[in-house]
């Protein structure tokens, strides 16, 4: 039970990790982006193609960190432009088709050249036993990436100048405006740091199992779900609705086991949005 | 995104007003669409390699006006248009080989339970208020489930390496111009069942309410009727579109109604073609078709060809071909009559 509960947790963790920075720009920039996944697995390959040149782990990592946040960046500025001129559910809808757009044109380009290309990073060692249940070392790693990252993030958030500003934009645009914020600069910056939080989200991932062109459009989707049950723009909804729908997804493989471990977390997913459109810890519209 | 195109302001005015000459004038483009249509086979012969690929491009024409009845008219992102259609090509299919039912009897049933699931999320999604985007989530976690299911049931769906259907063995459904035209009556069809709509009162609440959803609920426009009538139909639609497009193939398997393949590219399509319009979805279903068909050699980039495409269209033409092309025709036609 507990070997359960600790699996659901660290894949949980993992899941918020990925949702988080979907959740952010939306809150931000009233755009969802379909891309994220892309943008992950996009570091990781460049990852992964350096440390097969004999570039140091380290190198891989931080290629890839910095590769997930440049992508966001360059988007942010380019093709995003356009988007924040319109408003409301225009807006989302108009983000959602470009972003789309944007994962074809990563995932297409990763599939012609590199699609046997994976971003694998492994720790040698025994099985670490926690609470008296065995744990590999790889995914307690995993686990390990995604708490620092989501600790740094909330106390970013809760004592920094700038996550002040920009939970005040998330909750009032037109407030944050007149007390002297830029809302177009910092949305631009929580851009760079969702490609951030994708980077570090494939490196956790490349502990735990692998990260290829194939899996970009499961991460995606993963994330949009988690967000959207855990409120569209709500941070710490992101993080209730990662670690559910994880121990869900690990309690229903225990239970039932191989594909209709997947649908039950669908069904779980589909439940809560119907049960609270406006997501778990998602303010009413 | 602009759904009411500038070029069809003055048709849409007179259909409201429905004159003789107006009934000609709106049924007039199905007309033409048909015999275009008509002269594909005489064009290339009973070529196997184009008739497949004209099959293909007009079973995807059929999936993009049912799409575009619900995403165009009504403001519904169905994400599970392939899903749909499965359930029915699925369904019908495994009732034929499993009891040896006749395809007038498994059709039917395939088209209602895909009419009837449209119908469910039309509803669910009114009776829950979901935005737009929270349809498209949940429609889409049923396609995920959907092709879950797929994989899990294999002792009755084939799993992976997919199904052979034993009806309509032998039948014209089998061949390649008999099953073309069948399909040109099912477009064409299809097409008279959107105009129909939209000329009827329906029309007037569709436009109402993808313009202002409140505003058209204050004027008394029955959203949550008119969203579920365009859920069942599209639904049914892309049930028989399913049903029959399996029993021509004489297989199905979980890439025939992948998400990617099948939601990704009609959505494509419609956006290149103009979501909105009456004859967007044929014109982008013809066009990705052809477009295909260059793309072929480039193998995986096809795919960031398409991003390209998308992202154009959407930040560029966001109105599509058609009220671009219908646009700058009655732009040069009243440039001359100025001049003249």
């Amino acid at each position: 039970m507990i070997a359960i509960l600790l699996d659901g947790l660290a894949f949980g963790l993992q899941l918020s990790m990925l949702a988080v920075g979907l959740t952010l720009i939306y809150g931000l920039g009233g755009v969802l982006n379909l891309a994220h996944g892309q943008f992950a697995v996009a570091g990781g390959i460049v990852g992964a193609l350096l440390i097969g040149r004999g570039a140091g782990v380290a190198v891989g990592i931080v290629a890839a960190l910095g590769v997930a946040a440049l992508l966001a960046a360059i988007v942010d500025v380019s093709l995003m432009r356009p988007v924040y001129r319109l408003t409301g559910e225009r807006r989302v809808l108009l983000s959602l088709l470009v972003t789309l757009g944007i994962a074809f044109v990563i995932e297409g380009y990763l599939f012609a050249n590199h699609a046997a290309v994976s971003f694998n990073l492994s720790v040698p060692g025994p099985v670490v036993r926690i609470l008296g249940v065995g744990m590999r070392r790889n995914a307690l790693v995993a686990a390990a990436i995604a708490i620092v990252t989501l600790g740094v993030l909330i106390v970013f958030l809760r004592t920094t100048r700038l996550g002040r500003a920009i939970r005040s934009i998330i909750q009032d645009e037109d407030g944050a405006r007149l007390v002297g914020i830029d809302p177009g600069r910092v949305r631009s910056l929580v851009f760079v740091l969702s490609g951030l939080l994708a980077g570090l989200f494939a490196v956790a991932e490349a502990f735990n199992s692998s990260v290829g062109p194939d899996r970009a459009r499961l991460f995606t989707i993963l994330a949009l779900i988690v967000t959207v049950v855990g409120g569209l723009g709500s941070v710490s909804g992101a993080l209730v609705a990662g670690l559910l729908l994880g121990v869900t997804y690990v309690t229903a493989q225990f239970l039932v086991g191989s594909f209709l471990t997947y649908v039950i977390l669908l069904l779980a997913a589909v439940v809560i949005i119907l049960v609270r459109p406006s997501g778990l810890l998602g303010r009413a519209h | 995104m602009a759904r009411t195109a500038p070029g069809e302001g003055p048709a849409r005015t007179l259909a409201l007003h429905p004159a003789r000459a107006g009934v000609a004038r709106a049924y007039a483009p199905v007309l033409v669409i048909a015999i275009l249509l008509a002269g594909v086979p005489l064009a290339v012969g009973d070529n196997r390699f184009y008739m497949t690929l004209a099959i293909n491009g007009l079973t995807f024409a059929a999936y993009a006006v049912a799409f575009n009845l619900l995403f165009g008219a009504t403001n519904q992102l169905f994400l599970c248009l392939g899903a749909l259609a499965g359930v029915s090509a699925y369904g019908s299919s495994i009732l034929g080989n499993e009891f040896g039912w006749p395809l007038a009897l498994t059709i039917p049933i395939g088209v209602l339970a895909a009419a009837g699931l449209g119908g469910l999320f039309s509803w669910v999604a009114v009776r829950r208020r979901l935005d737009v985007i929270f349809i498209g989530i949940v429609t889409l976690a049923f396609t995920l489930m959907f092709t879950n299911m797929l994989q899990g049931f294999s002792a009755l769906t084939g799993g992976e390496t997919g199904l052979r259907i034993d009806a309509g063995e032998g039948t014209f459904l089998r061949s390649s111009v008999a099953f073309y035209a069948l399909m040109v009556v099912v477009v064409c069809g299809f097409l008279t069942v959107y105009r129909l709509l939209e000329r009827s009162h329906h029309g007037w609440a569709f436009r109402a309410l993808t313009d202002d959803q409140l505003a058209a609920e204050l004027a008394g426009v029955d959203v949550a009727r008119y969203r579920i009538t365009a859920g069942v139909i599209a639904g049914a639609m892309l049930g028989l579109t399913g049903a029959l497009y399996a029993a021509h193939e004489g297989f199905v398997s979980p890439r025939t109604f992948d998400f990617g393949d099948v939601d990704v590219r009609t959505l494509v399509m419609l956006a290149f073609g103009g979501i909105g319009t009456m004859t967007g979805p044929v014109v982008g279903a013809a066009a990705v078709t052809v477009i295909d068909l260059f793309l072929r050699p480039l193998g995986q980039l096809r795919l960031l060809v398409y991003g390209v495409l998308l992202i154009g269209l959407f930040l560029g033409f966001r109105r599509g071909l058609v009220p671009a092309v219908t646009g700058a025709v009655s732009r040069l036609v009243a440039g001359r009559a100025r001049a003249g």
